[in-house]
């Protein structure tokens, strides 16, 4: 079994069916390829696969992040970097919004999954820049991650729409009183006034343990 | 404060309440008209970021205060080691800070020096606007084009005088240069030309670590979005950071930029499209390009500016300099493209150095002359004074800024961009306007 293959199988076990027309597309030679490279150890042969990798796909989306995940520093960093490649492809004014579509969806699958805080929080990121309504309700899921919270609301404050900003109104609600702060500050930043929970960006916390001159 | 005015230290310590025993001064604009300290009154500073850069400048603000022109009255950093070295640097009565904030809620600060990374340069500016604090603040002026508007509605709206560290435009052969630009000795410029030398790799990559016990990390990121320790990732090199630093075109560009746009006569101004070509590091953390070619298309008036980033840039035998006048940074500079002849400089920091020519020319009777700056910080001093505008005030910095960023978002992005200068927004790409801003870490924003 190809290494493509093998790692196509080991996601879709681990992380379930993902979006329709997607599932089904049979890996191709050019996945093949941008995984084999970039798992590979030439440091120049894995950026030139992550750079080319935007071509290849919402296909690419959950094998990258497997790799990302358990692949070796510099590996892990190309495979990450790949998808961050795939997300501006598919971002792109003249591209096809099925394709766009196709990669949030992967995307937004791969929050539900076991894979790690840093590869989830990485994604979340990406869903911040083309992610529209349909990943919302995913990334606010989040919002009771202890880990994953702050990444969460920062995505639903650059979401635009009134989903995204609907969930930020439910999430001031619905949060620990921790968190809150946070809420109301992403909902400033779209336009909503917030009381009862003062703003503390110019409040001071942080005391240093250096000593001036005099008191020594 | 020099007690060169009616009120004293004591009498203004009573009417305000602070306790006499108290080590703050006064700030000077308390004995001037409102808001503006007066020609003979020390300025009273702060500097927060007292590594490199902001070490320097901790430095040119203590011979200052030994010619009794400024008070330092506190100096702030994340990593104590480095704050413990600016204290003893400092002397006594100069009070040590982890929080920046703490000072802008100082009422004895007049003005506030920001050298932190540049992530932190929108957020701290605009702060200290809002707090009332006059603010220089490190070049580039900011890392997104939101904090770049931020910047300049803090500042107008608080009346407070703010100049950006492109200190290129203050230096006495960025005069000369101007001057013969504008006389047009080469005629009508239609290209600039800016070239650099290639942004490092971090070729020994290791993994991520917990943080120094001296360093707090979590203030050091602030704004940025949560990532781990990573000893090839925090001082100094946060330059080769697309998020922070943006590699080289936003390090030197917001110098090499800034001296283009002042002497085009083009601050204000804006291209109206930008596409970026580069390559990226093969290994390691950082990710901003190693080269990049960059070409800016301005209208009304048309003229084109790159920025060319690749290694192999020399000054020519002819312009050798020995000495003290050598010139120290011969890898970047601009070639400017008249009609008639070309221009070249290098540097464009705090070493400009200006082509032979330009420098052995007479200006002949009725030759325009243009502002000479008495020094970058003096300039600010006046700003705080009088009001005037700062030789890099906010406006033309964060249009310097702007350039740099959008350089990086078409090469991060892989396609050309377009640019609504009116409204300082990227045009036809939701992708790309999405990336005009960034979502920052509570409570660490704008």
């Amino acid at each position: 079994m190809s290494v493509t293959k093998e790692l196509d199988v080991s996601i879709r076990g681990a992380f379930g069916a993902t979006s329709p027309g997607v599932s089904d597309r049979p890996a191709s030679a050019a996945l093949e390829n941008l995984l084999s490279d970039i798992q590979g150890s030439d440091p120049h042969v894995r950026t030139k696969a992550w750079q080319a990798a935007g071509e290849v796909g919402a296909v690419a989306v959950q094998p990258l992040a497997k790799v990302a995940e358990e692949g070796e520093m510099e590996v892990s960093r190309a495979a990450k970097r790949a998808m961050w490649q795939i997300v501006r492809y598919a971002g792109r004014p003249d591209g096809d919004g099925k394709e766009k579509d196709a990669v949030v969806s992967e995307l937004v699958a791969l929050l539900s999954t076991s894979l790690s805080v840093p590869v989830r929080r990485e994604v979340v990121r990406m869903l911040s820049e083309i992610g529209g309504n349909e990943s919302v309700s995913a990334i606010s899921s989040l919002l009771s991650h202890s880990n994953l919270r702050e990444d969460a609301r920062m995505a639903l404050e650059r979401i635009p729409g009134d989903e995204s900003l609907e969930a930020l109104k439910i999430a001031l609600n619905s949060v620990p009183q921790d968190f809150k702060p946070n809420v109301a500050q992403s909902l400033r930043a779209r336009g909503v006034e917030v009381e009862g929970i003062p703003c503390r960006k110019l409040v001071p916390t942080k005391q240093t343990n250096v000593k001036p001159l005099a008191a020594r | 404060m020099k007690r060169t005015r009616k009120v004293s230290r004591r009498s203004f310590l009573a009417a305000t309440g602070v306790a006499v025993s108290a080590p703050y001064l006064i700030p000077a604009r308390a004995l001037a008209r409102a808001g503006r300290p007066g020609a003979n009154d020390r300025i009273t500073v702060a500097v927060v970021g007292v590594g490199g850069m902001g070490g320097g400048h901790l430095r040119e603000f203590l011979r200052l205060r030994r010619r009794g022109e400024v008070n330092v009255a506190a100096v702030c950093d994340v990593d104590e080691t480095r704050l413990e070295k600016a204290l003893k640097m400092s002397g006594r009565g100069v009070e040590p800070y982890r929080d920046y904030r703490y000072i802008l809620e100082r009422k004895d600060v007049d003005a506030v020096l920001f050298a932190t990374p540049d992530h932190w340069h929108g957020v701290q500016t605009v702060h200290a606007a809002e707090m009332g604090k006059h603010v220089y603040v490190e070049k580039p002026a900011c890392c997104t084009i939101e904090e770049g508007k931020a910047m300049i509605a803090a500042a107008n709206k608080n009346k407070v005088s703010v100049q950006v560290g492109s200190q290129g435009r203050s230096q006495p052969e960025a005069y000369l240069a101007h001057r013969y630009l504008v006389n047009e000795v080469i005629g009508k410029v239609d290209k600039v030309a800016c070239f650099h030398y290639d942004s490092p790799i971090d070729e020994n990559p290791v993994p991520d670590s917990d943080p120094p016990p001296e360093l707090d990390w979590d203030m050091w990121l602030g704004p940025l979005p949560w990532r781990p320790y990573n000893q090839n990732g925090c001082h100094g090199v946060f330059r080769w950071f697309l998020e922070s630093g943006g590699g080289q075109i936003r390090d030197r560009g917001a110098h090499v930029m800034s001296c283009a746009m002042w002497w085009m006569g083009a601050d204000g101004t804006g291209p109206v499209s930008v596409e970026a070509t580069g390559t990226p590091p093969h290994i390691g953390l950082w990710d901003s390009a190693v080269t990049m070619d960059v070409t800016y298309e301005f209208k009304n008036p048309d003229w084109t500016m790159t920025w060319n980033q690749h290694t192999g840039n020399a000054v020519p035998a002819e312009e050798r300099r020995e000495g003290e006048a050598a010139i120290g940074r011969p890898g970047y500079g601009a070639v400017y493209h008249g009609d008639r002849d070309t221009f070249t400089h290098w540097g464009g920091d705090g070493g400009t150095w200006a082509e032979r020519k330009c420098r052995e020319w007479e200006p002949p009777p009725g030759a325009k002359d243009v502002y000479r700056s008495p020094g970058h910080k003096e300039d600010w001093f006046n700003g705080i004074r009088t009001g005037a505008k700062t030789i890099m005030n906010i406006e033309a910095a964060v249009g310097v800024a702007n350039l740099c960023i959008l350089g990086n978002l078409s090469y991060i992005l892989g396609r050309k961009l377009y640019w609504d200068q009116r409204k300082m927004e990227i045009v036809g790409d939701e992708q790309a306007r999405r990336m005009m801003s960034r979502p920052q870490r509570h409570p660490y924003h704008l």
